[in-house]
């Protein structure tokens, strides 16, 4: 399958007042392409940090993350958000549409910030990343006439638009009603056919059941990586 | 170019911004239009004053001319009266023949305001006895289908004739008669038609000089349309038995040479009056000047209160921007995480600021423009001769960039606050 990320000696601690958190206290681990990974544990357990880390949002206090065979875990905030435009992509618990744009517009935005893809280019991409998700009868419906079953495709179409390596999916179904639940996880799992790793962000067992490798976490450490 | 791409990307979405909070955009943009209107209408009005103003003083003759007139002595010199003729003839021989900078010299000798009768039809109005030189120091002309106007040979020879003012021509005249060689009497004397001057129109701001059949009355310029011009020496021998004069107009060859030739005219004067200073010099520079004076001091204080006006207008801009922020906290954390860079978000928020404020100044402009209007015929119907404003290019652009600066400065620390937020902080933020 090949490598995606190699994660070797994390940490990032914050400090909070006089105290130091330790959100990730030494982690190593090793992502594949195509992988359904599910990185499982309570609030507080350093699985939000982990994400963000490897979603390019954030930097980590110490320790290496080679992407794609490169050291990326000292870049500069531009560079980061190269990488969040062109090889990551996100979905939420919440969604996170912004309500004054159609779906179509939800799902191009990312490429908007992207200076290889004109206008007729981006509303194509859109289009063909709301096909795969099945919601290509909605295009210029804005979120709010949406239900959350059909608000979360919108933002896994907005998630794979830019044809990332990599997707994270925070909480997917937290929303949702047991009905779309399995329909969004399926969705998510079908992305590796198509060579993108899939991490389920989670605290919710049942979901991360769905993974085919589920790391749990306590306390900023890796608990257990178990394939399944 | 691909800067461009995104400028262009940006400004779109400030449009959509705007449509989407149209009241809040409106209300944000009110100290924009106001600012923007009051500098604008303000500035046009004062530009009008000093354009015809400036008018005024070249129809006066222009800042070459200087004019002497008669003065009363000082009270502890009243005793000396009889020590100086007063403004003779002789001073205009002695100018002339020791002043060279100063090129023209023109005599007046008001014969007063007199009865003008033709055929039974009569008009009253100001009789002045002047030379050749009254025509260029004047700034007038008979234009030759008109007549022509005093000559030497009429100085020397005191004839009976007369030039006419265009307004007096159409009072004294029907439209179907040639007053060219018609014979008009003043106070029993008969006078022949030899010239008519041309006609000074004033329409809004334009001051035209007009030949032709031009009759018209001239509105505020009426007074400079209604003289009757005789010989000053005819003036002397038949109405005043002597030959003293009202006033001397004076031009000097060069705007340069004139606080030159005002020295020198003062002290040529002082000598034939014998030492007794019973004239005054006054020149169209001093006015100018103190006009100049007053169109800064307007300039300032206008300009204070729009700039001021303008200043809020930014405050509201950025009260706005750091409201409509708060409110997308959310939504810059969404594309930030999609990829958007602080500069992307910079140019995003400072394109919606420039929007506001260009919108704001061209409703401010089209606001000036109702101002203006109203105030010219305000002006209009107060004094006739009031102030007409004109409608400038330049200044409505120079309106529009200050309130785009403006917008612009008002944008940037809003902007700088999206650019520099947290997307974790941000996506969390509820």
């Amino acid at each position: 399958m090949g490598s995606l990320a190699t994660i070797r000696g994390l940490h990032k601690t914050y400090v909070m007042g006089d105290e130091t958190v330790h959100a990730l206290d030494g982690v190593d681990l090793d992502f594949d392409r195509g992988e359904y990974i599910a990185i499982l544990g309570p609030s507080g357990s350093g699985k939000s940090t982990l994400m963000h880390i490897l979603g390019f949002m954030d930097t980590p206090t110490k320790g290496s993350i080679l992407f794609e065979g490169e050291e990326v875990s000292d870049l500069s905030a531009d560079r980061r958000a190269w990488y969040r435009s062109n090889r990551v992509g996100f979905v939420f618990q919440s969604f996170n549409l912004l309500p004054r744009l159609s779906v179509l517009e939800n799902v191009a935005l990312p490429l908007l910030y992207r200076e290889d893809y004109t206008e007729a280019a981006r509303e194509e991409a859109a289009k063909i990343a709301l096909e795969r998700v099945g919601m290509s009868h909605r295009l210029t419906h804005r979120p709010t006439q949406l239900s959350g079953g059909e608000r979360q495709r919108v933002a896994i179409a907005r998630a794979i638009v830019a044809r990332p390596a990599i997707v994270f999916a925070d909480e997917p179904t937290g929303n949702l009603d047991v009905k779309n639940v399995d329909r969004i996880l399926d969705l998510l799992g079908s992305l590796l056919a198509e060579g993108i790793t899939v991490v389920l962000v989670t605290h919710d067992l049942s979901v991360a059941a769905k993974a085919k490798r589920v790391i749990s976490m306590r306390a900023g450490k890796v608990q257990e990586d178990r394939r399944q | 170019m691909k800067l461009l791409i995104r400028i262009r990307a940006a400004v779109i979405n400030g449009l959509r911004e705007l449509q989407a909070n149209k009241v809040r955009s409106l209300l944000s943009m009110s100290g924009i239009i106001l600012g923007v209107a009051s500098l604008v209408a303000m500035v046009t009005v004062v530009q009008g004053m000093v354009g015809n103003f400036r008018q005024f003083v070249d129809a006066m003759g222009g800042i070459e001319k200087i004019t002497v007139d008669k003065q009363s002595l000082p009270k502890e010199q009243e005793h000396l009266a009889g020590l100086s003729e007063g403004l003779t003839m002789r001073d205009v021989e002695q100018i002339k023949a020791t002043i060279p900078i100063v090129r023209y010299v023109s005599p007046e000798a008001r014969v007063g305001y007199e009865k003008l009768v033709w055929e039974g039809r009569e008009v009253n109005t100001v009789i002045n006895g002047v030379t050749p030189d009254w025509l260029p120091v004047a700034k007038r002309w008979v234009d030759p289908s008109q007549g022509r106007f005093i000559s030497d040979l009429d100085i020397l020879h005191k004839t009976d004739v007369c030039v006419l003012g265009s307004a007096i021509v159409a009072e004294l005249f029907p439209p179907n008669v040639d007053p060219l060689g018609k014979v008009i009497r003043v106070k029993g004397k008969r006078f022949v038609v030899i010239g008519l001057l041309n006609n000074i129109e004033a329409q809004g701001m334009e001051i035209r000089s007009a030949s032709g059949k031009g009759r018209g009355s001239g509105g505020m310029w009426r007074w400079r349309n209604s003289g009757v011009y005789i010989p000053i020496s005819t003036a002397a021998a038949k109405f005043n038995g002597n030959d003293r004069l009202s006033g001397l107009g004076l031009q000097v060859a060069s705007g340069d040479d004139l606080n030159h030739a005002v020295e020198q005219v003062e002290r040529t004067l002082l000598q034939t009056h014998n030492g007794l200073k019973d004239f005054t010099l006054t020149t169209n520079e001093q006015t100018l000047e103190d006009f100049r004076k007053t169109e800064v001091a307007f300039k300032l204080s206008l300009g204070g209160v729009a700039g001021i006006s303008l200043f809020v207008g930014g405050i509201g801009i950025m009260n706005v921007m750091l409201a409509s922020i708060n409110e997308r906290i959310r939504e810059i954390g969404v594309r930030k995480a999609v990829g958007a860079r602080g500069s992307d978000l910079f140019l995003q928020f400072l394109s919606e600021a420039a929007v506001i404020s260009v919108l704001g100044g061209l409703i401010g402009l089209a606001v000036s423009m109702g101002i203006v209007a109203i105030m010219n015929y305000v002006l209009m119907q107060a004094v006739p001769t009031g102030v007409v404003a004109k409608f400038d290019w330049i200044i409505m652009l120079q309106g529009l960039s200050f309130s785009v600066v403006v917008g612009l400065i008002a944008g940037v620390y809003p902007a700088i606050r999206a650019a520099n937020l947290d997307p974790i902080e941000a996506l969390r933020h509820e």
